[in-house]
């Protein structure tokens, strides 16, 4: 995925742990670990405008895009 | 008047939800009430393939050996010689019952995903592909046993193997059917993703 998720540093300049965030946003942990690794698919417009508002921050903040290898294939069956 | 009468046991709210009474999928369903179904043809069929197979090992032994029917009363040489033909039906409804088990077998696994209120759990794809394959192995089974019953009996094979329509556009269902639960299980994968 050539999407990169920068939740980590964004966490890490305000300070702010993962859990506390979950507590904010509403999201659970589980959830947020997948964003964080950069295994999530999609996030929901509602859940990067919930993270943009809790952590004071713009979606390009948080999404950065890096040139790299094609895509995973939607079909793994 | 009398329509101002009360049904008892039924609630306003139970009766504008009736549908409620009849879901598809999850704990106490058509779902699991089929699955109860399934689980007690499964067990049938289990007997059942056993009971043939016994009757395959046993035509076998007679027709190795038809010395041994010569102390039963009804056995005679038209039956000794007959012997082979017979335990290759034996064989062939054994393989049927197999076929059949191996379909009901994927059935109740894909329903107790059905009862869990997961239809589209990504097993399922690979179980209705198996479904598919052996609903048309069984129907080629079908036409080479004709074959092969017209080869060996001589007479019997007067009556012309009828291509079942509905067979093979049940096998095309199935795999159209396969195919639907795949995309199903890429959508499920994807939400569960989506954060």
């Amino acid at each position: 995925m050539p999407i990169r998720v920068q939740l980590d540093r964004v966490l890490f300049e305000r300070r702010m742990s993962l859990t506390e965030l979950a507590d904010r946003v509403g999201v659970t942990i589980a959830n947020l670990s997948i964003l964080k690794t950069g295994k999530a698919r999609a996030v929901r417009f509602s859940t990067l405008a919930a993270l943009c508002r809790e952590l004071d921050c713009q979606p390009g903040d948080l999404l950065t895009y890096e040139a790299g290898p094609a895509d995973e294939p939607d079909d793994e069956t | 008047m009398g329509f101002a009468m009360r049904r008892p046991g039924l609630t306003p709210d139970a009766i504008a939800g009736g549908g409620r009474f009849m879901r598809a999928l999850g704990p106490g369903s058509v779902s699991s009430f089929l699955k109860i179904i399934l689980d007690v043809v499964y067990g049938a069929l289990w007997i059942g393939v056993v009971a043939v197979t016994l009757l395959v090992l046993a035509a076998l032994l007679f027709s190795f050996n038809p010395s041994l029917l010569d102390d039963v009363s009804l056995s005679s040489g038209d039956l000794a010689a007959r012997w082979p033909a017979v335990t290759g039906g034996l064989l062939a409804a054994s393989l049927y019952m197999a076929g059949v088990l191996i379909i009901v077998g994927c059935l109740r696994r894909i329903f107790t995903t059905l009862t869990a209120g997961d239809p589209f759990h990504p097993d399922n794809v690979g179980r209705l592909r198996l479904i598919g394959a052996i609903l048309a192995a069984l129907e080629l089974g079908r036409y080479a046993v004709w074959a092969i019953g017209t080869w060996l009996l001589v007479g019997v094979g007067k009556s012309q193997p009828n291509l079942s329509l509905t067979a093979w556009f049940s096998v095309l269902v199935v795999f159209v059917l396969a195919e639907v639960f795949r995309e199903g299980a890429r959508l499920r994968r994807e939400a569960e993703l989506t954060i």
